[in-house]
């Protein structure tokens, strides 16, 4: 799971990781994806939008989103991604695994000279 | 993760069925994003022309995008080996623009893919024969094996009659013979006809119903019905002019009349390849265990019975029948096996299989050894095209994607040369099978060498396999480091080269190119030996024939076999005693075996000798035949050396033979043979009727016989092989059983006598039976026919063979000059000797060249030394020759490297180095 996007602060897999947890919150269409984790984030981490493609097909490769054309709020014919099973199972799995690293991350970036 | 594998292959396969519709979804998913982002914009204030620049740099390049996201859906690799049309089109502009090559090399493919087809057709068809009838897979065939004696045990019929109320997991029993009859049409000539005796149970086994008319009912088989013929469809069209009325139609079987009522269609051939079904009747009191005429027996596994539960109930009945018949039925173990496999003795199992598959492997191995060939003309052509290669990589192209071009660049050339080849083959087999089977020897009706639907399959998947071999491996080499030779474009030199796995072929090739003329030859001199052995005697005007007589009727008594050798005796002396008086025929003779046949070979030793070699198969085998005392007068031979036979030489205890001039020259060394002694050595089967390998050998050596004179050779067939001519005559009397074949030298025409011939034989006893009635010139008809096949075949591969090899060193040679023009231009420049740079050019295929003709060569030597059936019979002064052609082959080669060299010698210092820049 490698990262495309080439953007500073988002590390290589965290885009994959982004767009399971956008899509977990529920259905939507690849702007949609955009907008929810600009949203969630604060808009503290941008995204090179076409990029955002790539990622979502190979998640869609990989069995762990399924995608369905619908109607959009604008009653727009727009193609829609939703987690499956797998999707859900593999979500679960790496938040765990992500919240191990930032918390190992933290407490080694917080260590201080007297815990050596 | 199986899951992740799936749903990934899912993914490919969706995009890939549909790849107009993923790309134009990819499309609008794209500007749905875009159009989104500008309307967002647009609510933030900027106006929509400024609001769709800015959704547009946000989005990024779209193309960039779309291929990352095809290769994320995993279809850029796929893209990459996909032929498209435009490879395919390409392909065929190829074969228009190098029509030399698409010549040889799509001649030499359909070839090998032939003898692929042809060879997996006869493996499949013999390996797992199949009946084409309904429910075929359940017919069966019973038969018995009779351990002791090691052969099966046909007589069957005491087993027939106890089976067919016994079994309960096969139902309509039903048993046939074969039986040799005189036929007469009303009107039309007599012919001897193959007749199948056979229960009225077969048609119900068979289940196809009669064209016209009716099969035959059980009612048929009563000893008091009147009797009945079914005919097929062949001879219904031959012989009775497809006259729907021919039902009710009287015609006679050996002079007794039989009613037709019934024609089947087309194609049936139940249960060999009979075209003629007359009632079997067997005698209503039954017979004794071994008694009774010899029986094929048939049958349907009952609905729900398994074959194993059949072999099971059989076995038991087996078991009982030992028990209860312990002299007669102590060894004999009864079998079931499906009926498509009863055509042979042992059970089809793994053995004869793997057997049948590896005769497919010399196939395989020419197709790959043509392929190869093909590759290198496709590399040398390919090389030529770097410059083409190296603009389509600076314009994007992948290794891959050129690989696949020149891959589909030979599956064009493959593909329609395997469309040649398997028309040849579903032409040619046919024929070919029955031309080589005979017409009185048929192949049972299911090997029918027509193509099957996986056989097409294969030939398709030899095709593939073969453009792979002759597309991809040369695509390979030559794209080998392309790109880097791209960088170091303007440094000149380097590029492809030819290697060692071509040089291996142009030497397999070589070696095979040596090997093919040698067998053709070896096939032809056969075919030239028939046509001198017939030209010792003028065979044209002998009319031969085969004297036999069929049993009427097996319910007789078996004491009545003495009777039945009795009429036939008294119907060959009066058939003889009629054509005596007949003003067209010269002289008759009869024999065991007729000149220009087959004779049956024993092995002999010769008194006096060497001393009796330890290896019985060392001993020389000699052809034999019993012959009325006028048998060499009638044929115009002189004796050479002592005497003839005479009237004497039939006592029980003269003991005395004649031989032919093979058998002084091969078994006794040229020496003087009159006086000599000689013997059939211990350990042999005594020939006789049926199949070999089914008799226990003698064990102990035959009497002595005194060689009392010799004649020329007339033509003594081995084992119905020519070059085996040593043949030894043992005197007949006139009434002796073994006569059974007539010779008569007539004036004039002996084809035109043969209508005279049946009808004298009618006349003197209707049971009589002519099989092969033909003039003695054609008796050999058959086999010049399938050896002519043979030679044609072997000359056409021979000759294929050379043009490739000629083609293939042109091209390596030519490649050479090609790759070395700057480096021959700077050497003329420096004033190099004319002759040193056409050595240097030629020097390579010459090697190559030598070493194939070399390795031939050895071939041909180890399969001589090892006694190989074709190559029996060479000579030294044969070896010779083969030699000077090795020769001759390396100066032709030589040729085919003129043009390149004179290529290389006027190459101009200027001209090389302008080339290169």
């Amino acid at each position: 799971m490698t990262d495309r996007s080439g953007q500073a602060g988002l590390l290589p897999g965290t885009l994959d990781l982004l767009i399971l947890k956008a899509v977990s919150l529920g259905r939507l269409h690849g702007y949609g994806v955009l907008l929810r984790i600009e949203q969630i984030s604060g808009g503290a981490l941008h995204i090179q939008q076409g990029a955002l493609y790539p990622a979502l097909y190979r998640l869609e490769h990989q069995g762990l989103l399924a995608a369905e054309w619908g109607t959009s709020e604008h009653n727009r014919r727009a193609k829609f991604y939703r987690l499956t099973a797998a999707g859900r199972r593999r979500f679960g799995e790496e938040t765990a695994s992500w919240r191990r690293l930032a918390e190992a991350m933290a407490r080694s970036l917080a260590a201080t000279p007297q815990e050596v | 993760m199986p899951h992740g594998l799936i749903a990934r292959a899912r993914s490919v396969w969706r995009a890939v069925r549909r790849r107009a519709e993923f790309e134009a979804d990819m499309q609008a998913e794209f500007r749905f994003h875009q159009e989104s982002r500008a309307a967002d914009l647009v609510r933030a204030g900027l106006p929509p022309a400024a609001a769709a620049r800015q959704a547009r740099l946000e989005f990024g390049d779209a193309e960039t995008h779309k291929d990352d996201a095809r290769e994320a859906r995993g279809l850029r690799r796929f893209d990459q080996l996909r032929v498209s049309w435009l490879d395919v089109r390409l392909g065929f502009r190829m074969l228009r623009r190098y029509p030399g090559l698409a010549v040889v090399g799509g001649l030499a493919f359909a070839l090998a893919v032939a003898a692929g087809a042809a060879g997996f057709e006869m493996m499949t068809q013999l390996a797992y024969p199949t009946l084409p009838l309904p429910g075929g897979e359940r017919i069966v065939a019973l038969r018995a094996w009779d351990a002791a004696a090691g052969r099966g045990e046909r007589r069957l019929a005491h087993e027939f009659a106890g089976w067919r109320g016994a079994l309960r997991t096969v139902e309509e029993l039903g048993a046939y013979r074969t039986v040799g009859r005189n036929l007469v049409v009303p009107g039309g000539e007599v012919a001897a006809v193959p007749v199948a005796e056979i229960s009225a149970s077969a048609f119900r086994v068979a289940a196809v119903p009669p064209l016209v008319g009716r099969a035959l009912v059980p009612a048929d088989e009563r000893p008091d019905a009147s009797p009945v013929l079914v005919i097929g469809h062949d001879v219904w069209r031959t012989r009775f002019g497809a006259d729907p009325g021919v039902v009710g139609r009287t015609v006679r079987l050996d002079g007794a009349p039989h009613t037709v009522v019934g024609v089947m269609p087309e194609g049936f051939a139940f249960p060999l390849s009979h075209a003629w079904w007359a009632p079997l009747r067997l005698s209503a009191s039954g017979y004794a265990p071994g008694d009774g005429p010899t029986l094929e027996l048939f049958g349907r596994l009952a609905p729900g019975a398994t074959l194993g539960a059949a072999r099971a109930e059989l076995a038991a009945l087996g078991r009982r029948a030992a028990a209860e018949h312990p002299d007669a039925r102590a060894h004999v173990r009864p079998e079931v096996v499906p009926f498509a496999e009863s055509i042979y003795t042992k059970p089809l199992g793994l053995a004869i299989r793997a057997e049948l598959a590896a005769a497919n492997v010399p196939a395989v191995l020419f197709l790959v050894l043509v392929c190869g060939n093909v590759a290198m003309l496709t590399f040398a052509r390919a090389a030529t095209r770097e410059g083409e290669l190296v603009v389509r990589t600076v314009l994007g192209a992948s290794r891959g994607r050129i690989v696949t071009q020149l891959f589909a660049e030979a599956l064009v050339l493959g593909g329609v040369a395997a469309v040649l080849g398997l028309a040849a083959v579903g032409a040619g087999l046919r024929p070919f099978l029955l031309a080589a089977a005979g017409p009185s020897d048929r192949m049972a009706f299911w090997i029918d060498g027509r193509l099957s639907p996986p056989t097409v399959l294969y030939a398709a998947a030899l095709t593939v396999f073969g453009a792979a071999v002759a597309g991809v491996v040369p695509a390979l080499k030559v794209t080998r480091g392309l790109t880097a030779r791209l960088r170091a474009a303007s440094a000149g030199g380097g590029g492809p080269r030819f290697g060692g796995v071509w040089t291996a072929v142009i030497v397999c090739q070589v070696a095979v190119t040596v090997g093919f003329p040698v067998f053709a030859w070896s096939a032809w001199r056969e075919s030239t030996y028939y046509r001198s052995a017939a030209a010792t005697v003028p065979a044209g005007e002998y009319l031969t024939a085969r004297l036999a007589m069929d049993r009427a009727d097996v319910s007789a008594a078996s004491g009545d076999t003495a009777a039945a050798g009795a009429r036939f005796r008294a119907a060959r002396a009066e058939l003889a005693r009629r054509l005596a008086a007949e003003p067209a025929v010269r002289r008759l003779t009869h024999a065991s075996a007729l000149p220009l046949t087959s004779h049956p070979w024993r092995r002999v030793e010769v008194a006096g000798a060497a001393p009796p070699a330890t290896e019985p198969a060392a001993l020389p085998r000699v052809g034999e035949a019993r012959v009325a005392d006028n048998f060499f007068a009638v044929f115009g031979a002189p004796v050479l050396a002592g005497r003839g036979f005479h009237a004497g030489d039939l006592a029980a205890d003269a003991r005395v033979v004649v031989v032919n001039r093979s058998f002084v020259r091969d078994v006794l060394g040229g020496r003087n043979p009159v006086g000599r002694r000689v013997r059939y050595s211990a350990g042999q089967e005594v020939p006789g009727d049926g199949p070999p390998g089914g008799r226990p050998p003698v064990p102990r050596p035959g009497p002595w016989y005194e060689i009392v004179g010799v004649v020329p050779d007339l033509g003594v067939k081995a084992d119905g092989d020519p070059r085996r001519a040593a043949g030894m005559y043992h005197p007949a009397a006139p009434d002796a059983d073994e006569l059974t074949h007539l010779a008569v030298h007539v004036r004039g025409d002996a084809a035109a006598f043969a209508q005279r011939l049946r009808a004298l034989a009618a006349a003197a006893d209707p049971a009589l039976r002519l099989d092969a009635v033909l003039p003695m010139d054609e008796a050999q008809v058959a086999d010049l026919r399938t050896l002519g096949y043979v030679v044609r075949l072997l000359v056409a591969a021979g000759v294929l063979a050379l043009t490739l090899s000629l083609a293939g060193l042109y091209a390596v040679a030519s490649f050479t000059v090609a790759r070395r023009t700057r480096e021959i231009g700077i050497r003329v420049a420096l004033g190099a000797d004319a002759r040193r740079l056409a050595a240097a050019v030629v020097r390579r295929p010459l090697t190559q060249v030598a070493a194939g003709a070399l390795l031939g060569c050895g071939v041909l030597a180890v399969l001589g030394h090892a006694g190989s059936e074709f190559l029996a019979g060479l000579s030294a002064r044969d070896a010779l020759a083969v030699a000077a052609y090795a020769a001759v082959l390396v100066a032709t080669c030589l040729l085919a490297c003129l043009v390149p060299a004179r290529r290389a010698l006027a190459v101009q210092p200027t001209e090389a180095l302008r080339g290169d820049g």
